[in-house]
């Protein structure tokens, strides 16, 4: 090669290309002084620019990113999240939550077993429960009526029926909605005053 | 063993799908990873401290806004520099129409309202921030980059602070490969004729 190096030939070996193109600009650089300096001054250049430093940003940085970010997070993965949050980080502990919830499991086991087994038993109690808790709903709404409406409505309450029970519960809820309603109507109107 | 300590080991991708699958701890393994070459290409081009911030918060909230956009056949990092580059290369090119000349408003009738609109350089009090900025980008070689045309300082920046390949600064940039290669060509010229005079 009888002439300098052009500066994209420069560029060239500065980046460190390789290929038989490279091969006679390396053989130049060693023979010609100018075109060697040319390229130690851009290697000195690049050695500068590759050593400046990343800058440090103040440590509330990555929480204020995180304020402005809208984390969508599906059900699935707050569900995981929530159980992984009980389970603890060590080993031993781990290892004992693990025995207590397999116990856990095994008693459940063993007990829904034995439900299907005396399956005539569970109902007769489950009907029984439920008869029982009708019987006091009863009683505790007979008694609302009584303190509220006084014995002569509790007694044409009870006359009536399902329906008339049904239609005093729906006007009693109504009344009780349209008095909040008012009360909120006048707490927000004295607020603005 | 936490989900923290876990993302520190795996790539990019993953930690973005897992950004994507709404891992709280994954987006800000992100951040972790690259809020400083984020905020350092920044500010190397606004040369202002908390400009600079600003803009880097603005990137970071733009990506993980928008997390669900990404494809995972990209680099993540070129597409996070991406959008880096073009909130800042906006807000220059914003900046340049909103400069007003320090030497008053060419709209001002009188000499007293060319006064009123005009201000003092060398006036302005230097802050504790302003003390800072002036440290860390006070050196000759932050004082030639921040002479450059903000395309070349962007490329150059990228190549050399960042690592990137030529195809990788092209992608990000969306340039052609012949473009950024002239602009880094260029760029290194006159980062050489700026800082000739230090090693004469």
């Amino acid at each position: 090669m009888n002439r300098h190096l052009l500066p994209e030939e420069i560029d060239q070996l500065l980046d460190g290309e390789v290929g038989f193109g490279t091969a006679p600009l390396k053989q130049h650089v060693r023979t010609c002084a100018e075109c060697r300096a040319e390229l130690e001054s851009a290697r000195v250049l690049v050695g500068q620019l590759e050593q400046l430093p990343h800058f440090t940003l103040p440590t509330r940085f990555s929480e204020e990113v995180m304020e402005r970010v809208h984390v969508f997070v599906p059900w699935h993965v707050a569900l995981a999240d929530s159980v992984r949050a009980f389970i603890p980080q060590q080993r031993r502990w781990r290892a004992a939550a693990w025995t207590g919830v397999a116990t856990l499991a095994s008693v459940v086991l063993i007990a829904t077993l034995w439900m299907v087994t005396r399956l005539d038993a569970v109902l007769f109690v489950v009907e029984l429960g439920v008869g029982r808790v009708r019987a006091a709903g009863a009683w505790a709404f007979s008694n609302l009526v009584v303190t509220l409406f006084g014995d002569t409505a509790a007694q044409a309450l009870s006359s009536s029926g399902p329906a008339g029970i049904a239609l005093a519960f729906l006007v009693t809820v109504l009344t009780a909605l349209l008095a909040v309603g008012a009360l909120r109507v006048v707490v927000a109107g004295a607020r603005r005053r | 063993m936490p989900l923290s300590l876990e993302l520190t080991n795996l790539p990019d991708a993953d930690v973005a799908a897992l950004a994507r699958g709404g891992r709280d701890a994954a987006f800000r393994e992100l951040v972790r990873r690259y809020e400083r070459p984020v905020f350092s290409l920044i500010y190397r081009m606004v040369r202002d401290r908390e400009l600079a911030e600003d803009l880097a918060q603005d990137t970071f909230v733009k990506v993980l806004n928008h997390i669900d956009r990404y494809r995972p056949e990209f680099k993540f990092s070129s597409w996070l520099f991406k959008i880096a580059n073009n909130l800042t290369i906006d807000y220059l090119r914003k900046r340049r129409l909103d400069t007003v000349s320090i030497d008053g408003s060419p709209h001002a009738a009188t000499a007293a309202e060319k006064e009123a609109t005009s201000f003092d350089v060398s006036a302005r009090g230097e802050s504790p921030l302003d003390e800072i900025e002036s440290r860390e980008l006070g050196g000759a070689i932050e004082e030639a980059i921040a002479k450059l045309r903000p395309e070349y300082r962007a490329c150059i920046l990228l190549r050399h602070v960042e690592d990137r390949s030529y195809e990788e600064i092209a992608a990000t940039l969306d340039l052609p490969l012949g473009t950024v290669k002239t602009y880094i060509h260029r760029a290194r010229h006159e980062l050489r004729e700026a800082l000739g005079h230090l090693r004469s």
